[in-house]
């Protein structure tokens, strides 16, 4: 079995085994960044619209024709049709696959040359067409090596980006019965154009993808840089053209318009070597087009996931996207990879290949931030979780362990029985730094065990008297509900005891709402819906007792409570009411110190000169809420200027449970952080959601880092006057 | 709308940007003295270019692929050229048309100035209106290439090593 069809869990492991591929594939995900970057700052200047306007405007062509899918469909056959194509829409990859092969038997053909087209692997063509006698071979030299090595894509337009050089020496080598020095890489691309040249001789076929399928001309056009697709449209007599329905336009300034976007946001660049447009078959041969559903119909029908079906394949989800880079397209998909593989192998292959790789996904949002038609990649993962949580897919320690989180008295009492452990360990000597000393197996050393202090948040704010007001700020002689988060209250009760605190500084008292426990987020994270709506009913209840506004420390929750929230009450009226009352009246504690309990501007300036750098919570940072930019907010609080961090809003590796159920890409997410962080050479680094802090102290604590690790609210806080 | 010299400018820059060469030509004997100066052997030429040129070999034609590979040089027209993004637009129906872009090692596009539209949208429009043209249209943006083996980048795949667009005034 190929290391690309093998289950999920011996591809997560075989990606995992590979020590070149994480440093590599970091590599090619920074410089893409910078050059896409570039560009789009280039195309933004050029056109005087924004990435966000050019690719909602691109998006909603591409809404137009899914909406009226049938109409567009039948205008691109009828004038394909004129210009001498045969056009056949089929709904099944078994029907795609007899109908290549029916016409390949007729004609006496046994040998196709094609050029790059994902419907193609989709479908598995090479194989079904291998089963049926006739060959297929592969003409983009990135496809060809796969072919060679009997592997499948790992990048949806850099398919062969995890084969190393020598590797490719050896296949190629294999293939070609000839020596290929590893480090001569023009040589070994060289002997494509001779090794290929006698297949676009002989084959009586050629086959090409699309990306674009032109409605008001009947054209196809398709995007490569080799040169190969016009080889293998030329020379043999018989072009098959597969393609999904969701690639028709309406007009050629669609397709300008798309090309604004694909180039751009697949190889960075303006645009690829050739873009070729065809219109019908050429005088003498044939041209036949297959419109594969595969799916299609269902996912647009689908109300979630339907905006899927606008992508153009350009790859971008994956290069921004922190467990690709740990584990690459092999393990992070099935044959779509990236974050629209996680989401679309579910409508073209099915729900078991796509549960696989779920729980890798760190759900930070940066896939949405670059995608070129604004596919809403986030919300779309988290609708396949559910439905593979739904049919059994989920592992017997997640669902036990949420089970037993969704009930406040026993997590409490289990939380009290930690933190006295805890304090038992730290009295014989078995703590360091705030983590335990435990002997973990291997593969989880990379992070320390916090010890869990005795008091949590909520006692530590009721054993002290409030703080005295710093400023008359407009909140004033408010009472503000403080929401801790069931994670921050007992693991990490400083930042709960800190955010009150900065909260009375602005003149407000604080109220602890009573039996508040956890909003619903692990369970909806992992997709155990029916377990996080009765979180969220009991959060509800706990703070829909107030007409408070309500401030929590942990802009997760805020994401949680306004996001998902609506979609887990989404059948039932009343409790979406009663969500939605509640969730309006919260504030991410940031956004509160900056709006209705805003503090002066350089209150807390302690005269000195810290060296601080500021790690954004990247699901925050990628829904760009303003709340978000804390080492903002926390200049201009102190006067002092954060040390430049690279990445600021990249993943920390935290990532809910993601660190539990794949601990390795946890870790390997958190070593880029942390080189980061070493990098800026900073003392202290802040940030700003409870798990990030636990997650990247624990992993600090664990590789010996010198900095210290804490949330904004403990940095601030701790330069508030000392009451008397 | 940006002057012919800003436009001039322009595609240049997003030629060079694509590995792509220009050479500026005042003439069609210029732009063949160019190709000659390249190589010992004869440019090839695309039927189109040879209604300019007038000299040069033209693709065989029962064989027109098999008699061009891997010539030296040859030279063929665009139809317009693309500043915005340094492309020339060629209009090629049959695999004769397309011999010469498609397997000569060292290829030459010889474009008029005045043929030089501003942005991709312009030659995207100028194609809506010609259907014909689009029967096979291909928007060339410098030598072929690839970063397939450790996203080295190499010129000169499939198609040409080399290209230079030779704008003629």
């Amino acid at each position: 079995m190929s290391a690309s069809t093998a289950p999920f869990k011996t591809r997560y492991r075989r990606s995992l085994s590979d020590p070149d591929l994480k440093p590599r594939l970091l590599d090619f995900q920074r410089s893409w960044r910078e050059s896409r970057d570039a560009q789009v700052r280039r195309l933004e200047q050029r056109t005087e619209q924004s990435f966000d306007e050019l690719r909602r405007d691109f998006a909603a062509v591409k809404d137009s024709v899914l909406e009226r899918l049938d109409e567009y469909i039948a205008e691109f056959r009828s004038n394909a049709e004129a210009a001498g194509a045969t056009v056949v829409e089929l709904s099944t990859a078994q029907e795609a696959v007899d109908y290549i092969a029916g016409v390949c038997k007729s004609r006496g053909i046994d040998l196709v040359v094609k050029s790059k087209s994902m419907v193609s692997e989709e479908i598995e063509l090479n194989h079904e067409l291998e089963q049926r006698g006739i060959t297929a071979i592969e003409t983009d030299l990135g496809e060809w090596l796969l072919q060679l090595a009997e592997e499948r894509p790992s990048h949806l337009v850099m398919p062969a980006i995890h084969q190393k050089r020598q590797y490719v020496a050896e296949i190629l080598g294999e293939e070609l019965g000839r020596e290929f020095d590893p480090d001569d890489i023009p040589a070994m691309v060289a002997s494509a154009r001779d090794g290929l040249r006698r297949h676009y001789l002989s084959a009586g076929a050629g086959l090409t993808g699309a990306n674009a399928l032109v409605a008001e001309t009947g054209s196809i056009m398709v995007v490569t840089n080799e040169g190969n697709m016009r080889l293998a449209t030329s020379l043999p007599d018989v072009h098959f053209v597969t393609a999904g329905i969701e690639k028709l336009i309406p007009t050629w300034a669609d397709a300008e318009r798309q090309l604004q976007l694909l180039p751009r946001s697949a190889t960075a660049q303006t645009l690829s070597t050739y873009t070729t447009c065809i219109t019908g078959a050429q005088p003498g041969k044939e041209m036949h087009i297959i419109l594969l559903d595969n799916g299609r119909r269902a996912m647009r029908d689908s109300d979630v996931i339907g905006d899927a079906l606008r992508c153009i394949r350009c790859g971008a989800c994956a290069n921004v996207c922190p467990p690709y880079q740990i584990v690459g397209g092999h393990t992070f998909g099935h044959i779509y990879t990236g974050a629209i593989g996680l989401v679309n192998t579910t409508f073209h292959h099915s729900i078991e290949e796509a549960a696989g790789p779920q729980g890798l996904c760190v759900s930070c949002g940066a896939c949405q931030t670059v995608c070129p038609v604004d596919i809403p990649l986030p919300k779309q993962i988290l609708e396949v979780r559910h439905r593979a949580h739904e049919s059994g897919h989920a592992p017997l320690w997640e669902r036990v362990a949420l089970r037993l989180w969704a009930r406040p008295r026993l997590f409490h009492n289990l939380m009290g029985i930690a933190a006295a452990g805890s304090g038992l360990a730290r009295l014989v000597g078995l703590v360091h730094r705030d983590h335990l000393r435990l002997p973990l197996p291997g593969r989880l050393r990379w992070r320390s065990v916090p010890a869990l202090p005795l008091r949590s948040g909520q006692t530590l704010i009721k054993s002290r008297p409030p703080v005295n007001p710093l400023s008359e700020s407009p909140s004033a002689g408010r009472t503000v509900d403080l929401f801790a988060q069931c994670l921050a209250d007992r693991l990490l009760p400083s930042a709960v005891d800190s955010a009150a605190r900065l909260i009375e500084a602005g003149g407000a008292a604080v109220n602890l709402p009573q039996s508040q426990h956890c909003c619903g987020l692990p369970a909806f994270d992992a997709g155990d819906w029916a377990t996080a709506r009765r979180m969220a009913r009991q959060t509800i209840e706990t703070l829909e007792g107030s007409e408070h506004q309500i401030v929590t420390p942990a802009p997760s929750c805020v994401i949680s409570m306004q996001e998902h929230w609506p979609r887990l009450f989404s059948d039932d009226p009343e409790w979406l009411e009663r969500a939605a009352a509640v969730s309006e009246r919260v504030h991410d504690l940031a956004d509160w110190l900056d709006g209705p309990g805003r503090l002066p501007d350089a209150c807390l300036s302690n005269g000195g000169s810290n060296s601080w750098s500021a790690h954004r919570f990247c699901q925050a940072s990628n829904r760009n809420d303003a709340g978000a930019r804390i080492d903002q907010l926390v200049e201009r609080l102190t006067g002092e200027t954060a040390k430049p961090l690279e990445e600021p809003d990249v993943c920390c590796g935290f990532g809910g449970l993601t660190s539990l159920a794949a601990p390795e890409v946890g870790a390997g997410i958190l070593e880029r952080k942390l080189a980061c962080v070493a990098e800026s050479g900073c003392d202290k680094l802040i940030t700003n959601n409870p798990g990030c802090v636990i997650h990247l102290r624990a992993g600090a604590n664990a590789g010996g880092a010198s900095h210290q690790t804490l949330h904004y609210a403990d940095f601030l806080a701790a330069r508030l006057p000392k009451n008397l | 709308m940006i002057t012919l010299g800003d436009r001039i400018a322009l595609f240049a820059d997003g030629l060079q940007a694509a590995q792509g060469d220009l050479v500026q030509c005042t003439s069609w004997d210029d732009v063949w003295e160019h190709a000659v100066g390249l190589s010992d052997e004869t440019p090839v030429v695309s039927p189109i270019a040879y209604e300019q040129l007038q000299r040069g070999e033209l693709p065989d034609d029962s064989e027109p692929l098999r008699s061009i590979a891997d010539r030296s040089v040859g030279i063929t027209v665009a139809t317009l050229a693309v500043a915005e993004t340094g492309s020339v637009l060629l209009i090629e129906p049959t695999p004769r048309d397309r011999a010469v872009s498609l397997l000569t090692r060292h290829l030459i596009v010889a474009v008029s100035e005045a043929d030089i539209v501003e942005e991709l949208a312009d030659g995207f429009r100028w194609l809506a209106q010609q259907p014909r043209a689009a029967a096979y249209a291909t928007f060339v943006t410098g030598p072929s290439r690839t970063a397939d083996i450790e996203r080295s980048l190499t010129i000169g795949v499939q198609g040409p090593c080399r290209m230079t667009v030779a704008v003629l005034a």
